[in-house]
């Protein structure tokens, strides 16, 4: 198993030159928004003169090469930089929000892994019949119905009407934080089960008409037992790789989801720092977001292999 | 022979808290009476951003301001109606004849929030550190102030460097609020970190993004505040802040959005209220850019704009017709100053006498993500059509839009503005003249009659000279109409029946000390 695990420190090398083209493209597109943290900074008092005098002492009036330069060197250090809204280190903003935004997106990973299987496995069990219909509509209703619309019904149905869940916001102890993330996190999955559904109801549809789930019967599996061991490993195999790439959607999707229930995650600190043009909050999170992906695309591949023994990525690697 | 104009206040600050409590909140019967204060409880007040720095001296936004004011306390203070002037941490003044010095008498018996005693030297070191931020903070609110003095232990000297009628109005900003001398002996950056007054609340805790909370200060030389804690969270979305206040999660959503704002009115269990405010919304037309140069113009369009259906669409009603360069809670404002009104025949009327007869085609820069900016627009399109001006509408992201205004890049744009003085200099100043660095509100207006009116205004300490003088420069910006004046809005509030005592003054202050909750 170890041995098919190879090509992961490969990935991470080829990562770094992907990572170097996103700070590139991040600092040079953010720079081309019209308008500097000074002038955000500013407010309704802001003049030429003193929008002037404020961008030398912030280290803006810089040749835009020279800041890049300067924001590689200290990266290199390890130093994200300072963020210019709060003046404190841009490691510890980051640091603050991106647990949040992680385990929103892991809860909404579970609670729709949750969700798709069974109804999966309703579907595709009874194919063409009224539970199949069922769910396949479902999924068109989840596909069709925008994110934040879901988030804010889901809050006036759960959380206003029923008093069952908090509106938005984070709480303050370990157990409130996940009682809080739950309507956020099942808004994410209610948008990522339509796609895993439809995959698994496929790959579950097509695997249950396989030679070897044949046999399987004729040796006595069926039901539960039948689906856990022969068909559902089988079938996961393609849906997978279309969860990882799902997650890298998803955090997009967070930007929107986090605004709406006031989570405090990466998503809110990105939609601020592009408001107040605070630089070097931008890249960092760009940054981070890019690192997760990669991670993320990776991982992939890591559960790929497991589950699937036929493939090995490091032989293809060194071929 | 000298004249000493001598005021003195002693006891009526002391007053005036007293009777804010007794009122609590008069300005609206419904926030008001509810029997005897509580005490205790924390009031959660939920608003769209987080506070950026407690740094008094070079922050500019207002969510940061309201937190600092519930710790730092200025000299003087707003009244609440805002019309003018009252000892806070001063208790009274002297002004000498020739109107350049200032002798400041402290109250006694006030204390930080630490426990040490408030002095002059405290006093001192807190101005002083406002005015050395110059252009890149508040600093240049006190360009007027040659220096600072401390005479004794409770009496402070400011010497000004020309007459300066908006001294004390100045003294009532936030930024000159006073701050242990020295920062207490820590650096400027711990000692923002958790700062340190002589107000009703102590800094408490801030985690970024999330929450400020404030407690109350049990050592408060005021009356003592009601309440054991104040917290603000952010609450990005307006919906979700109308939705949080309905599910019990929060107290008070801070300005909410103007439809949130009118469904919550006719909600059970909720107080939707509006308090006076200086706030006015218009519209700069850049006389750098044709045809813009000529008054007919200017005049034309400002007579096109039905300011009661923008109103109406915009405000969902809440608001008045804005008829002056200053608002009704500025001092000094006048309504008989011939403003343009909506007058369609005029409007024509003006366009047949103008460079352009035949109209023209023009743009107005909004800011995105400011439905009330785009529902302006739209209006002001339909109606400047009846006129023969083609209206295209310019929508950038908020700093974008900032950006383009300071580089002159627009032929109209929409902007609003807030006092933060009692007094009207700080705007007339930034609006009619050129050399308040904004080149008149970006307009390039410049009419040297305006400018001398500003600038003798400044000077003229007699308050119905100070009015004659007012009075004539709203008159004569009315008529060279740099800006189309649209509407004055109030400051909006939505809170839970159970909080009692909470106001606004048309400044945006609140005073969270006569604050408290019944259930």
């Amino acid at each position: 198993m170890l041995d098919r695990l190879r090509f992961v420190p490969g990935r991470l090398v080829q990562a770094i030159p992907v990572l170097f083209g996103v700070t590139l493209i991040v600092f040079f597109m953010v720079h081309l928004l019209p308008g500097n943290p000074a002038v955000a900074i500013l407010g309704q008092t802001a003049t030429p003169e003193r929008v002037a005098a404020l961008s030398k002492q912030l280290g803006l009036d810089q040749p835009l090469w020279d800041q890049y330069l300067l924001f590689m060197k200290h990266l290199f250090q390890g130093n994200l930089g300072t963020s210019i809204t709060y003046q404190r280190p841009v490691s510890e903003l980051v640091f603050q929000d991106f647990p949040i935004t992680l385990s929103l997106l892991l809860f909404a990973l579970v609670l729709s892994l949750a969700i798709s299987v069974p109804l999966a496995a309703l579907a595709a069990t009874a194919p063409g019949r009224g539970r199949d219909l069922g769910v396949r509509a479902f999924t068109l209703l989840g596909q069709g119905m925008p994110q934040f619309w879901v988030g804010i019904m889901l809050i006036l149905l759960l959380a206003v009407k029923a008093g069952l869940f908090p509106v938005g916001g984070y709480g303050e102890t370990w157990g409130e934080h996940w009682y809080y993330l739950f309507l956020p996190a099942l808004t994410l999955a209610i948008a990522m089960c339509p796609t895993v559904i439809r995959s698994l109801r496929a790959s579950t549809i097509n695997v249950l008409g396989s030679d070897y789930v044949g046999t399987a019967r004729s040796k006595g599996a069926a039901g539960a037992g039948l689906f856990r061991k022969h068909v559902l490993r089988n079938a996961a195999i393609p849906t997978v790789s279309i969860i990882g790439v799902n997650l890298g959607y998803l955090i997009g999707g967070t930007l929107v989801i986090e605004k709406v229930f006031a989570v405090p995650g990466l998503g809110s600190l990105m939609i601020n720092a592009i408001l107040a043009r605070d630089f070097p909050t931008i890249q960092a999170v760009a940054l981070f977001v890019a690192l997760f992906v990669i991670v993320i695309g990776i991982l992939t591949d890591v559960v790929y292999t497991a589950i699937d023994p036929r493939v090995d990525l490091s032989s293809k690697e060194l071929a | 022979m000298t004249r000493s104009t001598r005021l003195r206040f002693t006891g009526i600050a002391a007053v005036a808290t007293v009777a804010l409590a007794a009122c609590g909140g008069g300005a609206s019967s419904s926030s008001g009476s509810g029997g005897a204060p509580v005490d205790g409880g924390t009031l959660t007040i939920a608003r769209s951003q987080d506070i950026i720095s407690m740094d008094k001296t070079t922050t500019f936004d207002n969510n940061s301001i309201y937190v600092m004011e519930q710790i730092m306390e200025p000299l003087f203070t707003v009244s609440k109606d805002g019309s003018k002037v009252e000892p806070w941490l001063a208790t009274g003044y002297d002004i000498s004849a020739d109107k350049l010095t200032y002798t400041i008498h402290l109250r006694k018996g006030v204390t930080f929030s630490d426990g040490k005693p408030l002095t002059a030297a405290d006093v001192k070191f807190s101005i002083d550190e406002d005015t050395k931020t110059g252009s890149d903070g508040w600093g240049y609110i006190n360009a007027a102030i040659d220096t600072v003095t401390a005479t004794d232990d409770n009496t402070v000297t400011i010497k000004l460097k020309y007459a300066w009628a908006p001294l004390l109005a100045d003294l009532s900003l936030f930024s000159n609020a006073i701050i242990p001398n020295n920062y207490g002996g820590k650096t400027k950056d711990e000692f923002y970190a958790a700062p340190v007054g002589t107000g009703p609340f102590v800094w408490g805790s801030w985690t970024k993004g999330q929450s400020v909370k404030v407690t109350a200060n049990k050592k408060y030389w005021g009356h003592k505040p009601h309440l054991d804690a104040v917290t603000w969270t952010v609450v990005a979305d307006a919906n979700t802040r109308k939705l949080q206040l309905q599910g019990g999660q929060i107290d008070i959503d801070d300005t909410p959005d103007w439809s949130s704002f009118s469904s919550l009115k006719g909600t059970a269990g909720i107080n939707a209220q509006t308090f006076p405010s200086t706030y006015e919304e218009y519209v700069t037309f850049n006389e750098q850019r044709k045809p813009f140069q000529d008054v007919h113009v200017r005049r034309a369009i400002a007579s096109a704009i039905d300011r009661n259906a923008i109103i109406k669409t915009v405000l969902f009603g809440n608001g008045t017709v804005a008829d002056s360069l200053l608002s009704p809670g500025t001092p000094f404002y006048d309504k008989n100053n011939g403003a343009p009104t909506f007058d369609v025949a005029k409007a024509k009327q003006e366009m047949a006498q103008s460079s352009v007869p035949n109209g023209f085609s023009t743009s107005i820069l909004i800011s995105s993500g400011n439905p009330d900016q785009a529902s302006i627009a739209q209006i002001m399109q339909s109606e400047l059509k009846a006129i023969g001006i083609d209206l295209k509408i310019t929508q950038l992201d908020p700093t974008a839009q900032k950006q383009a205004r300071l580089k002159s890049q627009f032929d109209m744009v929409a902007q609003a503005w807030t006092m933060d003085i009692p007094d009207p200099d700080e705007w007339t100043s930034f609006a009619v003249d050129p050399d308040g660095g904004s080149h008149s509100s970006f307009s390039y207006y410049d009419n040297p009659q305006v400018i001398a009116l500003n600038k003798q205004a400044e000077k003229e300490t007699d308050n119905s000279k100070r009015q004659e003088l007012y009075s004539q420069l709203q008159k004569q910006v009315s008529a060279d109409s740099p800006f189309a004046y649209l509407y004055y809005a109030p400051y909006v509030f939505a809170m839970k029946d159970s909080v009692k005592g909470f106001y606004s003054t048309p400044l945006g202050n609140y005073h969270l000390e006569d604050v408290y909750k019944t259930k």
